[in-house]
């Protein structure tokens, strides 16, 4: 990833700060739940309808994903509501992050 | 109203929890011992998984996220504990918000029971457990003993939250 973490009085590098992160910015944010091996995969489903509304075989698709692949995208959307989601799923026990989607 | 376990959904949406005295007795008592925990430290090793990370590749911008949200977090863990100790000494009929509390606190005490025990994926059990019961020929109070405890404690929460698991699931 390039990331500027600096700021810069010359005026070209800053134009090229801000459009990294515009670029960035751009991108929504996902929720990913990963696996863990404590949490029932029933309960992981039900959480998924639960918070999301998400059908039982879209659930279910889900929580298989996690735990096969490791990982699933559960929501996307504005940082905020990214890490209102991730906070949901911690208050149910899930482990999950939120990160910039990738390019 | 389908009764074929210890929790069910009634007719009138509500919900209920039937447990034999001593079992009432025992989730009463772990998750008043978690809740102590709890109240002394959120940053013992086997609470880690109560309390995840948010960004895994951020140390910055997780550290604000927990500055933010881990009071809230540990404010909701221990008001759903709450409930749950009050629905339990009630024994009665319980909202679907109240069996919610209870689910979390259910799923609360395996997350930590299940660090402590340090369960993987690919644990299921026997083999473990045969190596944990051999290790304590001859010494009484060895930790083998309360592993082995501590594991059918593990496999009795996770039995009782998938009867409420199915349940609340009968209500969606």
């Amino acid at each position: 990833m390039n990331e500027f973490t600096f700021a810069s009085s010359q005026p070209g590098q800053v134009q090229e700060i801000d459009q990294q992160d515009e670029t960035k910015s751009d991108r929504p944010w996902i929720v990913i739940v990963w696996n863990d091996p404590i949490n029932l995969m029933s309960y992981v489903t039900f959480v998924f309808q639960k918070l999301f509304g998400y059908s039982l075989e879209k659930a279910t698709e889900l929580m298989l994903d996690v735990h096969h692949k490791g990982r699933a995208v559960v929501s996307s959307g504005s940082r905020e509501r990214a890490e209102f989601d991730v906070y949901r799923l911690h208050e149910h026990g899930l482990w999950a992050t939120l990160e910039h989607e990738s390019l | 109203m389908k009764k074929n376990g210890p929790v069910f959904r009634l007719k009138n949406g509500n919900y209920k929890i039937e447990l034999a005295d001593d079992h009432r007795q025992l989730i009463t008592q772990l998750v008043e011992q978690l809740r102590d925990s709890l109240a002394t430290t959120t940053d013992d090793a086997n609470l880690r998984r109560l309390f995840p990370t948010a960004y895994n590749n951020d140390a910055k911008k997780d550290a604000e996220y927990q500055r933010l949200m881990r009071d809230e977090l540990l404010e909701s863990r221990l008001a759903a504990i709450d409930v749950t100790i009050k629905v339990i000494a009630q024994n009665d009929e319980i909202s679907a918000e109240e069996i919610d509390a209870f689910a979390r606190s259910i799923n609360s005490l395996r997350l930590v029971l299940g660090t402590t025990l340090d369960i993987a994926e690919s644990d299921y059990g026997s083999q473990n457990d045969t190596q944990q019961s051999e290790n304590s020929d001859g010494d009484e109070t060895s930790g083998a003993d309360e592993y082995l405890i501590q594991k059918e404690l593990y496999e009795y929460l996770g039995w009782l939250l998938e009867w409420t698991v199915g349940a609340q699931s009968s209500g969606l």
